[in-house]
């Protein structure tokens, strides 16, 4: 939220710190429903809109729903044909090949696309996750059968053009190259090696310099081939749009398209978390503040954890008032942000929290937070405090119901993990039913009762000899991370 | 210059998808204080907002960086609601906040549940009226501000390219410094400085509330009179003075810091956001830099290979600010052949202009963009402020998409010609250091 600008600015910006680390090289999906409620007085009511289902003669599962008052329409293909699928020794090869869907079809080269998309004011985004690749446009309501066209122009019939290849390979070798130089960006993907190892989720979604170097058109034109299809697709449509027309839309341009899998591949849950107990020092030297990690199990979408989970973690490292918050930040001045989250994915998930210090405070923010999850996993919750934080996410629950983009990542969400229809409108009533004791009960699974572990990016020499007795330590160059 | 007169609205037509959306009801307080109300009932929810209008600009050395300090203390406790009591509150009544310190203004909102709006209210002009400052909260407070220091600028290469731009661009203006302040500066500021800059700059009379959402705007009108009603006008902030000399030629800096690539940020005197020329620019912003097939997109990353990504930032503000434009380069990048590509592309602006296939594809975008912008309570409630803050009146939200549809690709052109000039230039080049052991 908040902060207004796409670059650099000088505005210092929100006074809160982004809590779930994003990653620069992860656009599209959101796969946080998050959220709320009020448990006293009955909630006023919320507003979601009919969902209008149909499929084309193709296959492809299409879900609608109309909504005003604004002309603009958001429409998202998801397809399950995210990074976990990325093959052996051509980790990024999902996220490579969804970039270049739009650098050329059969009918239209890169810059005719980009033309088509941007002249009317549409906007095109690609997005891959673990999970999912998505197409997704944002258009004014009158271009909404075209721009749906060039979706499935994009999906059905892109042809990789060499030269593209070949472009899109430099692009992300400097990209790579100058993420050592984003230390959040660097920890963050310190952090996924460390908690998933050689697990599919277990690569940052971009890849690797070393994997990318090695990518050829072959590479891209099989994964395009083999993965993605419309067995494996659902397409959601929110706006002022009538639903009789995106079915009729839908099948115009996707009529006949074939390929991809039957279904999509199922990926093994999490044995155990790679570097339990055990501490890896990312060294950057010209820093002064060290960015912390610490992470341990989580849980898979769709897990009836989720509710005690996500009221504990609201009171955990969730909003202002938080544990984490109040004994890291504003009882002792060590951070400007800290949070905490479970990120769940279809196979697994996991817990984690995400803070930067400087460099002298690096072992405190780690001992005093490691000291209040401790206190969660022992000591669980309130009553009074657990109110508060159904109160908190119930009253802003809401907030997920007013952009078309956020309706149709709902949908996508409920359909894609099987949540039910009835998702968005139960949710407070599900999070308001949570019992201290239910919480209590998670807190004792996933607040890192095994060792969690831990990453540091800072100056190693400074950093290393205040890490004692936290867990065997390993002292790695960020240029391990390009 | 500050404008002496500045412009009504513009006498043009509301956009049609707007006016239904935008029914303002706006009132006075004896106090001064401004209300603005939306009622939109879609969502169960109201986003509350407070413009101050007071930022970086209001400053002086030796205390730069006391606007954003001072925005991160109003959190901190204050008579009726005392340290922590403020979030505290608020979140257990189903609401969150924020803020955030610019140049120009101090904007603080609330997102929340619709019942808990008397609640807001009270803490809201709790804060406004009795603000308590005490030593440790400010000793914690001035801590975690530096700690957001070291991530955004002293860490981050960007953020220290456009610190040093800000010393090249401006030489008398307060828009020289950073808004977070200079480390030495945020360790100096006091309590009493505080408290005189709460004294100055955040009265009734000084402020603007902007609630949109689910509620009836007159018995909302009700409760901001019952709960703001009594806080007393302060005394008039005195005025910023622009005493920016003239530009007489191109400016350059070279930072030497650990990277993996060069990088270069150029800045370029525009004008001031009321000024006639600021629709131009935001048209050639479009025209440049807004999406994969814009102009320097295309030249520089997809053509000529030059960059990983261009970026321009045309930033309204009150006094005349700065077109920003950034480069992200590959570690083999020359910078010097770079900003030779991108001269070329701005004098061919300044020189042919655009097409009108451009001009209409920029307003296309321009107004989905604001529509976009005004998806969400908190969306409309930030742009009336925006607006009304920048511009003067909050009715450009409703009338800005026709007022770019007047303007002509000619006046872009001489918008380019005359701001897209090396003596309006300023250049700061990053070259990688090797890393000090």
């Amino acid at each position: 939220m908040a902060s207004r600008k796409s670059r650099p600015s000088k505005s210092s910006a929100p006074r809160r710190a982004a809590k779930a680390p994003a990653s620069s090289r992860k656009a599209g999906t959101s796969r946080k429903p998050a959220a709320p409620t009020r448990p006293s007085a009955a909630p006023r009511a919320l507003t979601f809109p009919t969902l209008h289902d149909s499929v084309t003669s193709s296959g492809l599962k299409v879900v609608s729903a109309e909504r005003g008052p604004l002309p603009m329409v958001s429409m998202r293909l998801v397809l399950r044909a995210g990074s976990a699928n990325d093959p052996a020794g051509k980790h990024g090869l999902a996220d490579f090949t969804a970039r270049l869907l739009r650098r050329g079809t059969r009918l239209m080269d890169a810059r005719a696309i980009d033309e088509a998309v941007e002249f009317v004011g549409a906007s095109l985004g690609v997005g891959v996750g673990e999970d999912n690749l998505s197409v997704a446009i944002t258009t004014p309501a009158e271009h909404f059968a075209q721009m749906l066209g060039i979706i499935g122009q994009l999906v059905r019939e892109p042809v990789f053009p060499e030269s593209e290849v070949a472009d899109a390979r430099e692009r992300a070798l400097a990209q790579f190259a100058n993420d050592l130089d984003e230390p959040s960006v660097i920890a963050d993907r310190a952090m996924v090696r460390a908690l998933w190892g050689d697990h599919p989720y277990g690569h940052d979604v971009g890849g690797s310099a070393r994997s990318v170097r090695t990518f050829t058109r072959d590479d891209v034109v099989a994964y395009h081939r083999e993965r993605i299809g419309p067995k494996v697709a659902l397409l959601v449509v929110v706006g002022a749009v009538d639903p009789r027309r995106v079915a009729e839309a839908a099948e115009e341009a996707f009529a006949g398209w074939t390929g991809g899998p039957e279904e999509r591949r199922v990926v093994p849950p999490l044995a155990r978390v790679a570097q339990a107990g055990r501490v890896v020092v990312v060294d950057k030297p010209d820093q002064t503040q060290s960015q912390v990690r610490l992470g341990g199990p989580g849980y898979r979408l769709g897990h009836e954890d989720y509710f005690p989970s996500t009221a504990m973690n609201v009171a955990l490292g969730g909003g202002f008032t938080s544990r984490l918050m109040s004994e890291v930040r504003v009882n002792r001045g060590l951070t400007y942000g800290i949070g905490s989250w479970f990120d769940a994915m279809s196979a697994d998930g996991i817990f984690a929290v995400s803070t930067f210090t400087k460099t002298e405070s690096t072992r405190e923010i780690i001992d005093v937070s490691l000291g209040e999850i401790a206190k969660m996993r022992t000591g669980g919750i309130k009553p009074g405090e657990l109110r508060d934080a159904q109160a908190y996410m119930g009253g802003l629950y809401p907030l997920r119901t007013e952009t078309n983009e956020s309706i149709a990542s709902s949908i996508a969400d409920m359909r894609l993990n099987g949540l039910g229809d009835d998702w968005v409108l139960r949710f407070r009533e599900r999070l308001g039913a949570v019992t201290p004791k239910q919480v209590a009960a998670v807190a004792k699974k996933y607040c890192f009762a095994e060792a969690p572990a831990v990453v540091v990016l800072g100056k190693a020499d400074a950093v290393k000899k205040q890490l004692k007795h936290l867990g065997p330590i390993t002292v790695v160059p960020a240029s391990e991370y390009e | 210059m500050r404008k002496a007169s500045p412009k009504k609205a513009p006498a043009r037509a509301a956009d049609p998808a707007l006016q239904s959306l935008f029914d303002v009801h706006e009132a006075t307080l004896p106090n001064g204080l401004q209300v603005r109300l939306l009622e939109n009932h879609l969502a169960p929810v109201v986003s509350l907002y407070t413009f101050f209008k007071v930022g970086s600009r209001n400053e002086r050395p030796g205390i730069t960086g006391i606007s954003h300090l001072f925005e991160h203390m109003m959190f901190n406790g204050a008579k009726k609601y005392g340290p922590k009591m403020f979030d505290k509150t608020l979140e257990s009544n189903g609401g969150s906040s924020n803020a955030y310190t610019s140049h120009d203004m101090t904007v603080y909102y609330d997102d929340f549940a619709s019942d808990a709006l008397e609640t807001v209210l009270d803490l809201e002009s709790d804060r406004m009226r009795s603000l308590r400052i005490s030593d440790a909260m400010l000793a914690s407070e001035r801590e975690v501000v530096k700690e957001e220091r070291r991530v955004r600028t002293d860490n981050d290469i960007g953020g220290l390219m456009d610190e040093e731009l800000g010393t090249l661009v401006y030489k008398a203006h307060a828009y020289r410094w950073p808004i977070i302040g200079w480390m030495a500066d945020i360790d100096a500021i006091t309590r009493e400085d505080c408290q005189a800059y709460f004294r100055t700059y955040y009265a009734p009379n000084n402020a603007v509330l902007y609630i949109a959402g689910d509620i009836d705007p007159k018995k909302t009108l009700a409760l901001v009179r019952k709960y703001y009603g009594d806080i007393p006008r302060g005394p008039v902030p005195a005025a910023v003075v622009n005493a920016e000399p003239e530009q007489r030629g191109e400016r350059r800096s070279v930072i030497r810091h650990p990277a993996q690539s060069p990088a270069v940020m150029i800045g370029y005197r525009g004008p001031s956001a009321r000024d006639e020329d600021t629709l131009a620019l935001d048209v050639a912003q479009y025209v440049l830099t807004k999406g994969e097939g814009s102009r320097l997109t295309r030249s520089l990353v997809y053509d000529q290979k030059l960059a990983v990504s261009v970026g321009l930032d045309w930033s309204w503000r009150i006094d005349p600010g700065t077109v920003l434009f950034f480069l992200e380069l590959k570690p083999d990048s020359d910078p010097q052949k770079v900003e030779a590509a991108l001269y070329a592309e701005l004098e061919k602006l300044a020189r042919d202009g655009i097409t009108e296939r451009e001009l209409q594809k920029a307003l296309n975008n321009l107004r989905s963009d604001h529509l976009r912008e005004l998806g969400t309570n908190n969306g409309r409630a930030h742009a009336l402020g925006n607006y009304e803050a920048l511009l003067g009146d909050w009715r450009h939200v409703l009338t800005l998409p026709s007022a770019y549809a007047a303007v002509t690709s000619d006046q872009v052109k001489a918008a380019a010609a005359k701001y897209l000039v090396p003596e309006r230039r300023s250049v700061v080049t990053l070259l990688p250091a090797p890393t000090e052991a």
